[in-house]
This record gives C-alpha cells, sequence and structure tokens, in this order.
C-alpha cells in the first residue's frame, strides 16, 4: 500500500478543491490503519497528519494512546512528533494522562536538552494536581540547568503547575526568587521570571513587596523594554500597599516618559501611573500637577500627531482610566477625543463614545449629544450584509479548502497595505450603543448636566428617527422585563426618558405633552419614525401614558385620542397596547368630563366620540394577551354606562343644563387624585413591617391534619356537589345577561336582587334538607383550610353580577378603617428638591427636578432585604480562562498561610463536569426523542441504555414519557370537543 | 497571560492553533471562525485591537472595579500579513502594544527560518511554526523576546525544511526583511 507523507496529504488536499471532505475522510482511514502498523516511521507519520487535520476540527481523540507511543519514540524526530500531537489534542478526560506521567519524568531527566524541552513545554497543557505533584520532584532541579533556555522554561512550568497544584511554589518560589536576585543571572531568563512574577503579582501583591528593591534596580537598569513593561505593570499593582514606593517610582518613571522612544513603553509608563493610583496620591502637590499634565500631554499626542489608529485606541483606553478620577484633565482634551467619536474605526468610535460619556458636564454636553446626532444621522445605515452573524463564517464553520497555488500562498508576508477606506456604516450595535450614551449622559444624576429641557425633548424625539429595527423575537413581550426589552430595543429607553422628563420636570410637562402628542399623531408619525423597518416602536407606549395622564396639557386631545383608536394601535406589542387602552379612557374621560352646560349639540359628539372607543375595545376584549383582555373588559363595562348616561341624559339648548354626574364627577375621579411622583427603587423596602405580623407563625396551626382529612374525603361526593354544579349545570341566566341585557339594566337588576335574596335566606334550590346539613356540616369542617373555596350556596339562582354584588356588599362587613394603614410621612420629606447646578449662571434657567420619593436616608437598607433581587449568580467561566484563583489562598512569605483544599477543589470540579456531562447526555437524548417520535425508536434507545446500566435513565423516562403523553392530549382534544 | 495563539488566512483556513487552554475541538473551530469573521470585516486602516467575539463576551464576568487584573481573557490583538492574520488572546496582565511587537518577532523568526517566509512554507511546516511559537511562549507567558534567540532555539532542534521547490511557482516572493526593519514601535 501506499503511504502519504504529510505533504503528499496537503498536496492531495489542495488538488481535490471541490471535494476535500471525502478526501479528508479517506485519508483519515488510511491513518488509522497506518497508525496501528508496527513501523514507528509510519506511526508517526501518521500521526503527524492526524494533527495538521486536527486543526481543522477533526478529532482525534481516539488517537491518544498512540499518540503515547510516538511520544515514547527513541528518535528525537518521532518524538517532537508525539509531544507536539499530546499538546495539541489531550484534554482533560484524556484517560492516558496517567500513563504518560512516567515518560514525563523520563524526558525530564534526559542529557539533551533539547529532550528536557519537549515535556517543558507540555506540561503546561496536559497537568492535573495529582500529576503536578508527581513531576514537582523532577521539575525542580531543572530549574539549575546549565542551560538558559531550559532554566526559563521550566520556571513557566513551575508557573503552570502551581496553578492546578498551587502547594508547587512551597519548594518552588525560593529556588525562583534565587534566580531573580542573581545578579549573573542570563537576562532571558531574568525576563522570564519577571513575567510569572507579574502573573502572580495581581493575586498576591503583598507578597512580592520584598522583591521590589530588586525589581526596582531592574527597571532603573533599563536595557529590555519588554521587561521593563511587565515591571511597570507589577509595580502598578504593589504601589497601592506600598504607598513609599510611589515616590521612588516617579523619577524613572517620568525620565522614562520623557526619553524612550517606544511607544509599547511610554504608553505602559503612563498606563501604570494612572493603573497603580500614583496620580491620585500625589495630587494636589506641584510634582503631582506635572506629572499629570505631562501624561496627559503625552496622551494627547498620542492621539493627534502619530495618527497611528493602535495609538489612539490605547490612549483612549487610558484617557478612559483617568476620567473617573479626573474628568476635569479630560475635558480639557475633549477636543481631541471628540475628533475619535468620527473615527472611521468603529473600535476607536466605541472607546470615545465611552469616555464622552465619562467626561460630559453643563458646558460640554449639548456640544457633544449634537455631534452625536449628527452622526446618527449622517452616516447609511448598516445592511444585513455588514452584519458579522450573517457572514458564512458563523453558519459553516471553516472548513479546510483547497487553495490553488496562485491565490497568494506564495506571497510573501508583508504587512498589509493601509488603505484608506470610506467610512464604514455604523452597525446597529454602534448605534443602539450611541443613543444609549446620549441617554445616560443627559440623564446623570438626575438632570445634573442639564438645563435647557426643550433641547432636550427635541432631542429625545430626533432620537425616535435613528432607532435601529428589532427582529421581532420569538418571545412573548409579556415576558420580558424592562430591562431586557431595552436591551433588544432602544425605543424604550427613549420613551422611559420622555416619560420620565414629563414626571419630573413639572415646568416641562406642555413641552413633554407635546412631544407626546407629537409622536403620537399618526399624520406625523412618517416623518418621525424610521422609514424602513419597525424601530422606535417601544417609544408609543410612554407616549401614550403622558398623553393620558397629563391630558390636560394637549394641545389637542382629541387627535391624539383618535390617533391611538386608529386601527394601527391594536397591532401594537400586548404591554405598549395595554398602556394605550388606558390612554384611551383617560382622554375620554378628559374630554367628556368638562363641567359645561349639557347640550344637544355636546350630547351628541360625546355619544359618538364613546361609541367610537366602544367599537375600538370590543374586538380587544378577546384578545390573547390578559392584560391587555382585562383591561378592555373593564373599560368596556365602564364606557357603555358612561355611553347610556350620556344619551339618556337630557340636554338643553337655553338653560344650564348640568351634564350626566357618571361623565363629570364618577369617571375623572378614578384618574385625579393625587400628583404621581417619582419613588426611589428601595423606598418599598424601607417601609417598615408591621410589629405585631409573626411571618414565622403558621396561619393554621394543624394543617397536617386537615390536608390527611381532605385525602379521606370521598371524592366523588364532592364532584357531584361542587364541581357538577358548577360546571355541567352551568345556570343559563349568565349567557343572557351577558350580551343582551345592557350594563345599567343588568346594574339595577344586580341591585334589586341584592335587596331581595339576603345572605341568609337558602336558596330555592337546596330543598334537599339532607344535602344541606351535609353542607353544613363540611363547611364547618373546612373552614379554616386555606385550600378549601366553599361553593356557593346560592349557585343555582341569580344572575353573576347578582353574586358580584353580594359576595362584596352582603357578604361580612368590611371595616375600612380596620385595615392597617403605614403613614408614610411622604408630605414630610422634601417633595421637591431642585436639582443644584453645578455652577450658576445668569443665563441658566432653574429647573425644577423632582427627585425620587424615599424613606428615611438615601442609602440601601438592610434591614428588609429584596425579596426579587436576584443572588449574583456566579458567572461561567471563560472558554479560554486558565483560573489562577487557587493561588489566592497560598501565601508565599509565611510557613504555612492559608489552608489548601487542593483535593476538595479537585472534587468539585470533577463533580461540575459529571453534572455537565449528564446535562448534555440528557439534551442530546431529548433531542433523539424529538427527532425520532417514532416509538419504535425511542424504545430501541431505552434497551440499549438499559444495557448500559450506568447510563442516567433520563432517556428511558423521556421515552415513556413521550408516549402517554400524546395520548394524553389527544383524550384532551376529545373532552374539549364535546361541549362545543 | 497570553490565552491563545492563532494563524489563518484571508479565507480563515487555519494554520496554527495553539490553546494554553484544554479545549473542545469544537469549541476552538467555533471561536476561530468568530474571530476570522471579525477580523475580515475589518477595513485594513482600522486598529489591531478586536472587541471579543461572542463566545468569549458572552461569558466573561463582569470584573469588579477594585481588581485590576483579572483571569479572564479581555484582550484580541492581530495583525495581517499578506494572505495571513495573525491573532493573541490575553489577558490584561499583556501590554496591548507588546503584543503587537511579539507577533512581529514571530512573523521574522519565521522569516529567518524559511528565509523569505510565505503562507506555503507555513502550510507544509506547521511543525517548525509550533515550535518557533513554543521557542517564545511557554504556557501562556512569554519567555524569549529576542530574535537571535529564538531562531537559534529552532535551529537545535534540528533542520528546517524548506518550502517543497515544485510548489514555488509563484514568481513574487518578495524580501521581507523590509518588513524586519519596518516594525511600528521599536519596542525591543
Amino acid at each position: 500500500m501506499f503511504e502519504k507523507s504529510l505533504y503528499d496529504l496537503i498536496r492531495g488536499l489542495r488538488n481535490h478543491k471541490g471535494n476535500e471532505k471525502e478526501y479528508i475522510q479517506e485519508s483519515l482511514r488510511e491513518c488509522r490503519k497506518e497508525i496501528r502498523s508496527q513501523d514507528m516511521n509510519l506511526k508517526a507519520t501518521a500521526l503527524l497528519k492526524i494533527t495538521y487535520l486536527e486543526m481543522f476540527g477533526y478529532d482525534m481523540s481516539w488517537a491518544s494512546f498512540n499518540v503515547l507511543e510516538v511520544m515514547s519514540s527513541q528518535i528525537y524526530g518521532q518524538k517532537k512528533v508525539g509531544y507536539l500531537a499530546a499538546i495539541q489534542s489531550f484534554r482533560p478526560d484524556t484517560e492516558v494522562l496517567m500513563l504518560a506521567e512516567n515518560l514525563l519524568k523520563k524526558d525530564l531527566t534526559s542529557p539533551t536538552p533539547v529532550v528536557i524541552t519537549l515535556p517543558l513545554v507540555a506540561i503546561p497543557h496536559v497537568v492535573n494536581p495529582s500529576m503536578a505533584n508527581s513531576l514537582l520532584s523532577d521539575l525542580l532541579p531543572r530549574l539549575t540547568h546549565s542551560h538558559a533556555a531550559i532554566r526559563k522554561k521550566t520556571i513557566v512550568t513551575l508557573y503552570r503547575l502551581a496553578l492546578v497544584y498551587p502547594e508547587t511554589l512551597r519548594p518552588a518560589w525560593p529556588k525562583i526568587k534565587e534566580r531573580l536576585q542573581d545578579e549573573n543571572e542570563d537576562p532571558s531568563v531574568t525576563s522570564a521570571i519577571v513575567n510569572v512574577v507579574c502573573e502572580l503579582g495581581w493575586r498576591r501583591p503583598q507578597d512580592f513587596l520584598p522583591l521590589a528593591p530588586r525589581l526596582f534596580d531592574l527597571l532603573v537598569a533599563g536595557g529590555n523594554n519588554w521587561m521593563a513593561i511587565k515591571l511597570i505593570k507589577l509595580f502598578a499593582t504593589l504601589t497601592p500597599l506600598e504607598p513609599r514606593l510611589i515616590k521612588k517610582l516617579l523619577p524613572p518613571l517620568t525620565t522614562i516618559i520623557k526619553t524612550t522612544p517606544a511607544m509599547s513603553l511610554l504608553y505602559e509608563c503612563i498606563h501604570g501611573i494612572i493603573q497603580g493610583g500614583i496620580l491620585d496620591s500625589i495630587e494636589g502637590t506641584t510634582e503631582g500637577e506635572e506629572v499629570a499634565r505631562l501624561c496627559v500631554g503625552k496622551l494627547r499626542s498620542m492621539l493627534v500627531v502619530e495618527g497611528d489608529p493602535n495609538l489612539k485606541f490605547v490612549a483612549l483606553l487610558a484617557f478612559q482610566k483617568i476620567v473617573t478620577s479626573h474628568p476635569h484633565l479630560v475635558s480639557l482634551h475633549q477636543d481631541v477625543i471628540l475628533e475619535c467619536i468620527d473615527d472611521p474605526d468603529i473600535s476607536i468610535r466605541m472607546r470615545a463614545l465611552d469616555l464622552a460619556v465619562g467626561m460630559v458636564n453643563p458646558e460640554n454636553v449639548a456640544m457633544i449629544v449634537e455631534r452625536l446626532l449628527r452622526q446618527l444621522f449622517e452616516a447609511p445605515v448598516a445592511t444585513a450584509a455588514d452584519d458579522i452573524t450573517n457572514d458564512r463564517g458563523m453558519h459553516n464553520g471553516v472548513e479546510p479548502a483547497a487553495d490553488s497555488d496562485d491565490e497568494g500562498a506564495g506571497e510573501a508576508l508583508r504587512p498589509a497595505e493601509r488603505k484608506s477606506s470610506l467610512p464604514p456604516p455604523l452597525p446597529e450595535e454602534y448605534r443602539v450603543n450611541a443613543i444609549r450614551s446620549i441617554l445616560e449622559i443627559c440623564s446623570r444624576d438626575t438632570y445634573a448636566n442639564l438645563s435647557d429641557f426643550d433641547w432636550y425633548l427635541d432631542v429625545l424625539v430626533k432620537l425616535v428617527k435613528a432607532c435601529p429595527t428589532v427582529q421581532p423575537s420569538s418571545t412573548n413581550d409579556d415576558s420580558l422585563s424592562d430591562d431586557s426589552r431595552d436591551n433588544r430595543d432602544i425605543s424604550y429607553a427613549i420613551g422611559r426618558e420622555l416619560q420620565n422628563v414629563a414626571v419630573r420636570v413639572k415646568s416641562m410637562r406642555t413641552e413633554a405633552a407635546a412631544a407626546a402628542q407629537f409622536l403620537l399623531l399618526t399624520d406625523s408619525r412618517d416623518k418621525l419614525f424610521p422609514a424602513h423597518g419597525n424601530g422606535g416602536r417601544g417609544v408609543l407606549g410612554y407616549c401614550a401614558w403622558i398623553a393620558g395622564e397629563y391630558a390636560p396639557f394637549l394641545t389637542s386631545p382629541e387627535a391624539v385620542l383618535d390617533s391611538l383608536l386608529h386601527s394601527s394601535t391594536t397591532r401594537l406589542p400586548p404591554p405598549t397596547l395595554a398602556i394605550s387602552i388606558h390612554a384611551i379612557l383617560k382622554l375620554v374621560t378628559h374630554i367628556c368630563g368638562s363641567g359645561m352646560t349639557w347640550t344637544p349639540h355636546r350630547r351628541t359628539t360625546t355619544a359618538l366620540l364613546l361609541a367610537k372607543t366602544i367599537h375600538f375595545l370590543e374586538p380587544l376584549a378577546s384578545h390573547p394577551a390578559l392584560e391587555v383582555q382585562e383591561r378592555a373588559v373593564e373599560y368596556l363595562e365602564l364606557l357603555r354606562l358612561a355611553a347610556e348616561a350620556a344619551t339618556g341624559h337630557p340636554a338643553s339648548d337655553e338653560a344650564f343644563a348640568e351634564p350626566p354626574l357618571l361623565l363629570t364627577q364618577a369617571l375623572p375621579a378614578l384618574f385625579t387624585g393625587m400628583e404621581l411622583n417619582p419613588v426611589a427603587p428601595g423606598a418599598l423596602r424601607k417601609v417598615p413591617p408591621p410589629a405585631d405580623i409573626d411571618l414565622d407563625a403558621p396561619i393554621n396551626p394543624n394543617l397536617a391534619a386537615i390536608l390527611r382529612a381532605a385525602e379521606e374525603d370521598d371524592l366523588s361526593e364532592e364532584l357531584q356537589d361542587g364541581f357538577e354544579i358548577f360546571y355541567k349545570q352551568r345556570p343559563e341566566g349568565i349567557a343572557i345577561s351577558d350580551s343582551a341585557v345592557s350594563a345599567a339594566a343588568r346594574l339595577e337588576a344586580a341591585l334589586k336582587s341584592d335587596l331581595s335574596s339576603s345572605y341568609q335566606n337558602p336558596s330555592p334550590v337546596e330543598d334537599d334538607a339532607t344535602t344541606a346539613r351535609r353542607r353544613a356540616e363540611r363547611r364547618e369542617r373546612y373552614k379554616d383550610d386555606p385550600f378549601y373555596i366553599a361553593s356557593d350556596e346560592d349557585s343555582g339562582s341569580g344572575s353573576q353580577m347578582h353574586r358580584i354584588i353580594k359576595n362584596s356588599n352582603g357578604g361580612e362587613e368590611i371595616d375600612i378603617d380596620a385595615i392597617p394603614i403605614m403613614d408614610l410621612e411622604l408630605e414630610h420629606g422634601e417633595l421637591l428638591r431642585a436639582a443644584a447646578p453645578a455652577k450658576k449662571k445668569a443665563s441658566r434657567r432653574r429647573v425644577e427636578i423632582v427627585a425620587d420619593e424615599n424613606l428615611g436616608g438615601d442609602g440601601e437598607d438592610a434591614s428588609r432585604p429584596d425579596p426579587v433581587r436576584p443572588v449574583p449568580a456566579r458567572g461561567k467561566k471563560s472558554v479560554l480562562l486558565v483560573d489562577s484563583s487557587g493561588l489566592g489562598s497560598l501565601s508565599l512569605e509565611g510557613d504555612s498561610g492559608g489552608t489548601l483544599d487542593i483535593e476538595q477543589r479537585e472534587a468539585e470540579e470533577k463533580a461540575l463536569r459529571e453534572v455537565e456531562r449528564l446535562r448534555l447526555e440528557m439534551q442530546r437524548a431529548s433531542e433523539r426523542i424529538q427527532a425520532k417520535e417514532e416509538g419504535v425508536v425511542v424504545r430501541k434507545k431505552k434497551k440499549k441504555r438499559g444495557k448500559e446500566g450506568d447510563a442516567p435513565p433520563v432517556a428511558v423516562e423521556e421515552g415513556v414519557a413521550a408516549k402517554p403523553k400524546k395520548k394524553k392530549r389527544q383524550i384532551d382534544m376529545t373532552d374539549a370537543a364535546v361541549p362545543a | 497571560m497570553i490565552n491563545a495563539v492563532l494563524v489563518f488566512n484571508n479565507n480563515g483556513q487555519p494554520r496554527l492553533t495553539k490553546f494554553y487552554t484544554q479545549l473542545d475541538t469544537s469549541v476552538q473551530q467555533r471561536l476561530i471562525s468568530e474571530i476570522f469573521t471579525l477580523v475580515a470585516n475589518r477595513p485594513n486602516s482600522s486598529c489591531n485591537f478586536l472587541p471579543l467575539p461572542p463566545l468569549l463576551a458572552g461569558s466573561s464576568t463582569t470584573p469588579s472595579p477594585t481588581a485590576q487584573h483579572n483571569d479572564t481573557p479581555s484582550l484580541v490583538t492581530y495583525r495581517h500579513y499578506a494572505t495571513l492574520y495573525f491573532i493573541i488572546i490575553s489577558t490584561s496582565t499583556e501590554s496591548p502594544l507588546a503584543l503587537l511587537d511579539l507577533i512581529q518577532v514571530y512573523v521574522e523568526a519565521l522569516d529567518r527560518l524559511f528565509e523569505n517566509v510565505c503562507e506555503l512554507d507555513l502550510i507544509f511546516n506547521f511543525e517548525t511554526l509550533h515550535a518557533t511559537l513554543a521557542e517564545m511562549i511557554v504556557g501562556g507567558v512569554v519567555v524569549e523576546t529576542g530574535l537571535e534567540r529564538v531562531v537559534e532555539g529552532v535551529k537545535s532542534q534540528g533542520r528546517v525544511a524548506k518550502r517543497p521547490t515544485g510548489d514555488s511557482g509563484v514568481g513574487s516572493l518578495g524580501r521581507l526583511g523590509a518588513l524586519g526593519r519596518e516594525g511600528i514601535w521599536v519596542g525591543r
């Protein structure tokens, strides 16, 4: 048989353009055969080939034992292939790892340096705690190997060992420290140690303070910029612990900043000064001023002079770090920073945008916002092709493709030319970010930066047009919280800002209402909302709320009502629709409720208006969203009553005629009570619980006994009396009264029947004495049972309305005064708090802004924990994360620092992996079942699983559950069909 | 520390994948394709820092404001040479500009080893590609930045195979030496 080398494989791949997949599969088959051969050369070649294919995503875990075989080869070339394959393919669950341990030990003690290097490089990729423990003794002597290359690699390998097995550092750290202190040590080894110390440093900075003198010497000696960068990074973590270091560090750092030609070192110096808190601690001194000016000046020159996008990017990052502590320093350079907001590179723009949010003040707020607005409206909208999720790479993954020789693969590697290209269209993510930034800039600290609310409202209205299109999601809008809705559609955030201004800034209410009206009117919607897509729709709900709540401020409430009653409103998402319905009622109340004389003309218009509204609401009474349905049904009843009152009320042209009281008094009283004020998020939690409530005391002490009694109770009897009567023998009166009788008539009838039938009177249905007695007995038994809802005594008679009224009036007399009401004492607290403007200017208008209402102090009250607030969940680990948290508990200086629980941690991790594996298995099992609904297939799986024995019974359960469920559904359907 | 080093060409074909954590092959492939998508959409005038790909951004926990560093990879640095993209994923303990220099050293070392390196060399000698990287980065920590020492280290492991002559039918194999001199920052 003809055997292929790696070269042949790659050539072959390139010659099989179009059907690479088959070619690879065929090659893999060959490799499987070759790798089993006794010829080591053939084995190694096959391994090299599958390692190459692994790069393209072809699993090679099946070959792990062969990897081990090749690793143990005596020939260096083959050994190298084996180690490479191990690095690339071994995973934590690779079982042959145990067997590899001895081999690694053996190679570590090899006399040939190149052979020692192999395990040194491989160990970081494969090591686990138990292995680390056993390898440690072989690794430590390598720290004094005669080759510098071996020494430095050993140091790094020991660091990786320490990550999984922190105990490593106990014997290793003194030796590493010795290497570091040795001035005759090879500089590249020292540099590697510094790199490792920098990684260790941020976990336990206090342990590295004793090293500071030596590290300082290394920094001052200079010569190696790479090392200097790491040293500065390390010092930045040490200075917060040892403030005296700052004084010592400043001179060399400023010298470097002033003299170094290396931009990377310059940048890290500035970054270190910021990061290490040096800027804060020397603030106020002349020296501090000088350093700060020097740093910021250098950063400015990175932005302007160099014209290099990378320098721009990192300079903005550094500015971002200063802006929180020294906003005034940064805003001195707002000219160049704002230039970056218009940079063609989106990464730079994003950074600049973040920065702009940080450096905003009352003086520059308008300028920054205007700039962002201009950008939002001038840039072309990103097309679907620009969206990275539409890229082929996302859908197909990367397949190895044969690239022909003339495709440029032979081109020497030169840096790609920097071509100037047109400003890219703004991706949606950026648009959303920009809008969010504008909102944040303006609303910061309850509008502390804002004085001109006219302008702000104008900005908000403009922003609606810039909203990107939102993909309709499959999830129901009802289930989304405010936050998640904001994340999906920025227009909700804009709407909330409008609402916020309307509520908080009383002097601007007219303008806010006008803005809401403007956005609501169907005539102007074309102009204000994005021309394409459905962007900006989220603002409508908030506008409707403003229009309803502040109806008196509207210039033309009738027009707004017309727009809300437009058929397009019914297509809005359910939460918005529910708010709109509420607003409609408020508007109707406002329009109809004036106390002016009741002329025939007014009577007609009112009746027309009410009829129109009723017509709009009627279809919504069967809306699938419950919130919408409920409101529609309630308001329909109210409006029907109102319509009746309006048509029935005598009107007069001459004398003053009183309009119907329902319109002028009853309906407005529903909405005009107290002014709505913003309430602080934590205020509700601060309401102290009543002293006489003991939440731990059981409501019913003998609940268990009752439950037992309920179980023993005869179910059939129950069915007959309660359920049967309620569900099967529905009194026909209900159905009739529902539609035919007018609302007023029903109300009257209800009142009448309420008078006639009293609570004590037995219903005519209950003529059987024995039944009555039995019921009375049971009622007595279940008097305190919270699970038992007493059946209506008169379930056979009376209309629905009757029952409702009776239950609320005829029942126990409710003593309203007895309901405990906490006096919130809101009036005593300061209701209005003028937002103190940062600087008083003659030209600035003082605007009263209502702050959040709260009880007591502003601080969070810990006395009552928030029942809703989610416990901060432990975040999922990032896929690439190398966990170094184990180091945190190990003290390098003390003899026995924190106690180590390596084994426990290991066990925990193992358990977690197991859980994850089971979860995946369950998921796969359920997917299989979904894919193959056929019962036969499921049963087959079940058998197979049963044989394996150790597999979780999930799949079986699923399989069993799947069948009866289907059956059950059928029954349900037939059941449902019967009454229909 | 450095979490991964990737090399792929303009079509997203991987030429080198090195992850300093043990990762499922499928996850590796997903990450490569995500980064390729990000990088391929960037104009050449953009800066060399990528936003985090969805796979990394989604799971990254928000770092506490007091801590300067954490273990989460937060930096994706890349450089584009002719047909190849070189990518380094790292945590905040690495300096972004120094990483760019590091890629430069890597490419220069390859250029020395192959005498005028091109993508074809790397395709056929992916072992050497790995060996060179192992001289510079071990277990995610930089061990060597000196060009001479890196080249020396690789050469000590044996002769570096040249690209098969039959494949070098391409004429435009310009020198890469120019590239070595025009490193953006004299960081070394």
